[in-house]
């Protein structure tokens, strides 16, 4: 894997993301235009629109009115430039952003909107009906939380982990989300609440799962050359992989974890030159309890089967040594799928610039993104990991 | 829905035809590829038969689905394997058994089973069923069951 950025480097210069929730009383477009407008608004020493040379367009288009790269021109304004939608299922996010970076590097672009957005809410039947009924039934039935939750039965079945340790992941990133002012569900709830609450899909009960959330969120991203011009203060975007892996390849990793998402944090690592345990803070993919319990595995912060041990350690609480979903994660800040990576990218760069109020860390450099999607008919899984340092 | 993938992957689905990979040994089922999904080389693939049981690897209990469906429902994946794999020695082909080849990867829908009797590493049998149907039309394929009072 080369870890050869040709020389220029990507920084985020500004970001901004709208509260996510049940937004009824907003469009799609409505949403895009807030969020892109805060991300011009969070700029040091300010930006024109006329700026922006090119943009990035992630959205799964649930609601089935952002199809092209034309949404995010009427959304915004920007027409005459090139745009492209991302869709990389639910690492749509990120991979967009990943796409704006690269061009960004390869001297193509100097300064690139990221914009990510979904209308969840919008569509009647919900995601596990439109996707039993449809692409993934034919897939021989398998719904998102059985995508994930075929992870927890094998996990707790190889490694002793506990419905409570999975359960904590819960509790901790609604603790986060209580604190978090742009989260969906503000409250807290303990263990018993997770474990009693009613069976989704077994393993997995409600608490385990993310809500259905409508969000946007916007990014900057700006060659190191120009970053200077538009702030002191830009993060660096130092490493970034994707990675895509399948379930039915055969290897006894892909039942206990996400290969994918060790390929690409992999990636990541190498061009940041840095390892797992030089990471700070991290907004991981917690879509489901799971999810970020064996992500842990996977991105190294332990050894495979160590996920339980770790949260039960406090290492991944906000206050302990690598603090991971200080936003309250997709679990308590909610998952609008093409906003959802955009949106950890957003919390990393305040993290790192100290700017995170209630859920500041203290004082991190390094800072990583991790977005995982289903994919093929939930066959496989499509991750990807960015890394961004604080220099 | 889509009707002609169930067309395409019909013959394969209804007799449990799969491929083996001359490279690395990968089984492919129901598909069939030119280049190997594991390996990614343009291997030569020969014609397999799998057996008509399998081994739980992992599984969940889906109990919030549209009506159209029973609850709870079982879902797993499985691995099942090859019939007679090399020159039929014997039929006992455990994962492990360097002659026996290796098992499919499958997900598999349980059908006419206890939730509770679901475990990883219990054997399921195949059976023939009809999965959903299209406007009237049948589509069938293999389920999985744990036959009764064979529950371990
Ligand atoms: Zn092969």
């Amino acid at each position: 894997m080369s870890s050869d950025t040709s020389g220029r480097e990507a920084c985020v210069i500004g970001s901004g993301m709208i509260d996510f929730g049940e937004l009824f009383d907003q469009s799609t477009d409505d949403m895009a235009e807030r969020a892109y407008l805060n991300a011009l608004d969070d700029v040091d020493h300010g930006i024109s629109p006329s700026e922006i040379d090119a943009a990035w367009f992630g959205t799964l288009n649930i609601a089935d009115d952002a199809s092209s790269g034309a949404s995010l021109a009427h959304a915004t304004g920007l027409f005459e430039i090139p745009v492209t939608r991302v869709e990389n299922a639910c690492a749509t996010g990120s991979t967009a952003f990943r796409s704006a970076v690269e061009s960004v590097r390869a001297g193509e672009t100097d300064v690139a909107l990221v914009l990510g957005v979904e209308k969840m809410r919008d569509s009647a039947a919900g995601l596990i009906e439109g996707a039993a009924l449809d692409q993934v039934w034919r897939g021989r039935g398998v719904t998102m939380p059985a995508f994930f939750g075929m992870r927890a039965t094998r996990h707790m079945h190889e490694f002793d982990t506990t419905e409570e340790q999975v359960a904590k992941v819960s509790v901790k990133n609604h603790e986060n989300g209580a604190k978090y002012p742009h989260a969906h569900y503000r409250f807290e709830c303990s263990v018993e609440d997770v474990v009693e609450s009613p069976t989704v899909t077994y393993p997995l009960n409600l608490y385990d799962c993310c809500p259905v959330t409508d969000g946007a969120a916007a990014l900057l991203v700006a060659s190191e050359d120009v970053a200077s011009e538009y702030t002191d203060d830009p993060i660096h975007v130092a490493g970034s992989g994707l990675s895509t892996d399948s379930l039915l390849r055969g290897d006894d990793e892909a039942l206990v974890g996400f290969p994918a998402t060790t390929q690409a944090a992999g990636q990541a690592y190498a061009q940041a030159d840095i390892s797992a345990s030089e990471v700070d803070v991290a907004e991981v993919h917690d879509c489901f309890t799971i999810t970020e319990l064996v992500t842990y595995e996977d991105l190294g912060f332990c050894e495979k089967g160590e996920g339980g041990t770790l949260i039960d350690e406090g290492v991944v609480e906000l206050d302990g040594e690598t603090p991971v979903n200080p936003s309250g994660g997709l679990l308590a800040k909610g998952h609008p799928i093409g906003a959802s990576g955009v949106a950890q990218v957003v919390e990393i760069y305040e993290q790192l610039r100290g700017e995170a109020g209630a859920v500041q860390v203290e004082r991190p450099e390094v800072g990583l993104q991790h977005n995982i999607g289903i994919g093929r008919n939930a066959t496989g899984s499509v991750s990807c990991v960015n890394v961004l340092e604080r220099r | 829905m889509y009707e002609p993938p169930f067309w395409r992957d019909r013959d394969r689905n209804e007799r449990l035809a799969a491929t083996e990979c001359s490279s690395c040994g990968y089984v492919s089922f129901p598909e069939r590829r030119e280049v190997c999904k594991r390996c990614g080389e343009r291997g030569e693939f020969s014609e397999t038969t799998l057996e008509e049981r399998g081994i739980v690897q992992s599984y969940v209990v889906q109990n919030r689905l549209p009506e159209a469906f029973e609850t709870p429902l079982p879902l797993a994946v499985l691995d099942v394997p090859q019939v007679d794999a090399n020159d039929g020695e014997g039929t006992g082909s455990e994962a492990g058994d360097e002659n026996a080849g290796e098992p499919a990867r499958v997900y598999g829908l349980f059908t006419e089973t206890d939730p509770e009797a679901m475990e990883i590493g219990m054997e399921a049998e195949a059976v023939f069923r009809e999965t959903f149907d299209i406007e009237g039309l049948p589509v069938h394929s293999f389920k999985f069951t744990v036959p009764r009072g064979e529950s371990r």
